[in-house]
């Protein structure tokens, strides 16, 4: 491969695990868990922008033409941390204004208002993440220590970001398949339900809502330091369907249909355009590439709601083990039933 | 001191505006139950509607009605063609969100591949403005004030006084029950659509005389707001969404005067969220039960 390409898809494999790993977050709340989470995007911005202060020098650097809080100069995996623990934390407070009363339809409108919020107060506080203009020159992780050259440095980048992924799928794995995945889409399916077997749902949302906060904190995180800027212009609340149109293209509740999604939306799309002969007024690509995505949603909720890879039944042997598939295939139980919209 | 007045009329201009969409979306959604996120595109589609209406040489308050006719028309369409299909199909309240969302980006982005990145106005003489009081207003804000508070009466006319607004109120309130009362609850749908989709017309066209100038989105990022005025009075009661408008209309533009114009809606949303803490069934509404939604 020539070095432009090797630039290219190693670049474009870091986004795909980007927007993989934000689209089991939001899957882990509005698949599991049942959330509408229109203000998901914002778990993106937090995870980024703390990141992005946790790694850079006090705002004096550069000659000072950028202002910011924090300034701490952190090594490598702390700023990635950092942003996880603070993507988690905020969605406590999220969790508590729009999750704890309210009826699911004003819980979508209250987040969308949150997004929108949080993207009003960060473009015009210019003290805080350099209002509109965003953050740049955030150093990327460990480059003077390894010190090897650009290509070399991308492709050590793709295994970092594999090696998240794994490890978040791992989790998401291990979540879904506990017994707490299972009061979650118990809840998703039957809330009041499942608070009459003693669930608390406050807890479980907030739970969820957390879990995927982090999820997405993660990816801002892992983006900012390696693309070095970040912009309230990043995440506009409409980014936060583009993640949805992936959930519930690929699959909703369904680990490998996400990935798939992911693939077929964010990155076929973004990449198929660019390719285009540039025609018509500037946005008119995007404009058109909006309109693909709105009948893809259309298309997918009419002729396959469960997306491409649909969502597993879980199958619980008589001690509450989760059985695997070679179990099943040995007692002849059918692996998904035809029972539709019952997944527990 | 000198800025209250300004605000105060700004901030009754944007009621009207907000009063004339929420009520729409109100109602439609009361009916209906389906969050309409949409609704901004619809607002916008017959706002351009209006401009070439304008381009063709008619008045703007000729190409208003236009606007009104349009917007009725395409959502009663959307409502036929799209959703009720949906419905049938088994697609619930998430689902028919997303559904809207989708038919919102279709819209929009259709008027943005046709019409272009550009900015837009009616082009509008010059106006003189007046002022009344501590409030200096222009002839066109006059009329939209006026045009708001005519579609108020008519609705609170409508809902109170004829068959169909009787029908309306019965079928928002338990659509089985009106059913089996002989109600025909599909034509009251229908009418649902049509007005809140003229409402949204005409709202959309005084939102872009109020703004000057607008691009294919203007409409949609007063959505939010639109949505906020509904849920504050309680969402599907027209009363409620006019008293929401009220509030967050005067609100909005009180905080641009007196802290900064950038923060206008973070205010109005901040006593959204502050609101939906305290009361989360909104200012006017009993405690709503979970309904799904009605095709």
């Amino acid at each position: 491969m020539s070095t432009a390409m090797q630039f290219y898809v190693s670049t474009l494999l870091v986004y795909t695990g980007v927007w993989l790993l934000g689209a089991w977050g939001l899957n882990l709340q509005f698949g599991t868990a049942g959330l509408l989470s229109f203000a998901f995007i914002v778990f993106q911005a937090v995870g980024a922008y703390t990141a992005a202060v946790l790694a850079l020098g006090p705002q004096t650097d550069n000659g000072g033409f950028q202002h910011y809080i924090g300034g701490y100069d952190l090594p490598f995996p702390l700023p990635l941390l950092g942003a996880i623990v603070v993507g988690a934390a905020f969605a406590i407070p999220i969790g508590l204004v729009a999750l704890r009363r309210l009826r699911s339809d004003y819980q979508a409108v209250a987040l969308l208002v949150i997004s929108i919020i949080a993207t009003n107060v960060a473009t015009n506080e210019p003290r805080l993440f350099n209002g509109a203009t965003g953050i740049a020159l955030v150093p990327k992780p460990l480059a003077s220590w390894l010190g090897v050259d650009l290509i070399t440095y991308q492709w050590i980048y793709v295994g970092l970001v594999v090696v998240v992924c794994l490890l978040a799928y791992f989790v998401v794995h291990r979540i879904t398949h506990s017994p707490l995945g299972r009061a979650m889409r118990a809840m998703r399916d039957n809330e009041y339900a499942a608070a009459s077997l003693a669930k608390n749902v406050i807890v479980l949302r907030i739970l969820a809502f957390m879990i995927g906060g982090a999820l997405g904190a993660a990816s801002g995180a892992i983006l900012v330091l390696f693309i070095g800027t970040w912009a309230p212009s990043s995440w506009f609340y409409p980014e936060t369907f583009v993640f949805l149109a992936a959930i519930i293209i690929g699959g909703t509740n369904n680990s490998l249909g996400i990935f798939v999604g992911v693939l077929l939306v964010p990155i076929g799309f973004a990449e198929s355009t660019r390719f285009l002969p540039s025609i018509g007024h500037p946005g008119l690509i995007d404009a058109l590439q909006w309109i693909a995505i709105g009948f893809l949603f259309l298309i997918f909720l009419w002729f396959r709601p469960q997306g491409i890879l649909p969502e597993r039944k879980h199958r619980y042997s008589s001690e509450g083990k989760l059985l695997t598939v070679m179990q099943l295939v040995s007692r002849r139980l059918p692996i998904r039933s035809k029972v539709k919209g019952q997944a527990t | 001191m000198q800025f209250v007045g300004p605000a105060i009329g700004f901030g009754l201009v944007t009621a009207s505006i907000l009063a004339l969409a929420a009520v729409g979306f109100t109602m439609q959604f009361g009916v209906t139950n389906i969050l309409n996120l949409a609704y901004g595109e619809v607002m916008a589609a017959s706002g351009f509607a209006a401009l070439i209406a304008v381009g063709k040489g008619l008045s703007i308050w000729e190409a208003m009605a236009v606007a009104a006719v349009f917007g009725a028309v395409l959502s009663f369409v959307l409502n036929r063609a799209v959703y009720v299909p949906f419905i049938r199909r088994g697609t619930r309240l998430f689902g028919m969100v997303i559904v809207t969302v989708a038919v919102g980006l279709i819209i929009e982005n259709t008027i943005l591949a046709t019409a272009g990145p550009n900015f837009f106005s009616y082009s509008l003489a010059q106006e003189s403005s007046y002022s009344v009081g501590p409030l200096i207003l222009t002839t066109s804000q006059i009329v939209i004030m006026g045009i708001a508070v005519a579609c108020m009466a008519a609705i609170h006319g409508v809902l109170r006084y004829t068959k169909l607004g009787m029908a309306m109120r019965a079928t928002a309130t338990d659509t089985t029950l009106a059913r089996s009362c002989g109600i025909r609850t599909e034509r009251i749908v229908d009418a649902a659509w049509l007005i809140s989709g003229a409402m949204c017309g005409i709202a959309g066209v005084t939102l872009f005389i109020n703004t000057t100038s607008f691009t294919a989105s203007t409409a949609n990022s007063f959505l939010v707001v639109i949505v906020a005025a509904a849920i504050l009075g309680g969402v599907g009661q027209p009363y409620g969404a006019m008293l929401g408008a009220l509030v967050i209309g005067l609100t909005s533009e009180i905080a641009a005067a007196f802290i900064d114009p950038s923060y206008k809606n973070v205010v109005a949303f901040v006593i959204l969220v502050v609101v939906l803490l305290l009361r989360p069934q909104g200012i006017l509404a009993d405690i709503t039960s979970q309904r799904e939604v009605v095709a």
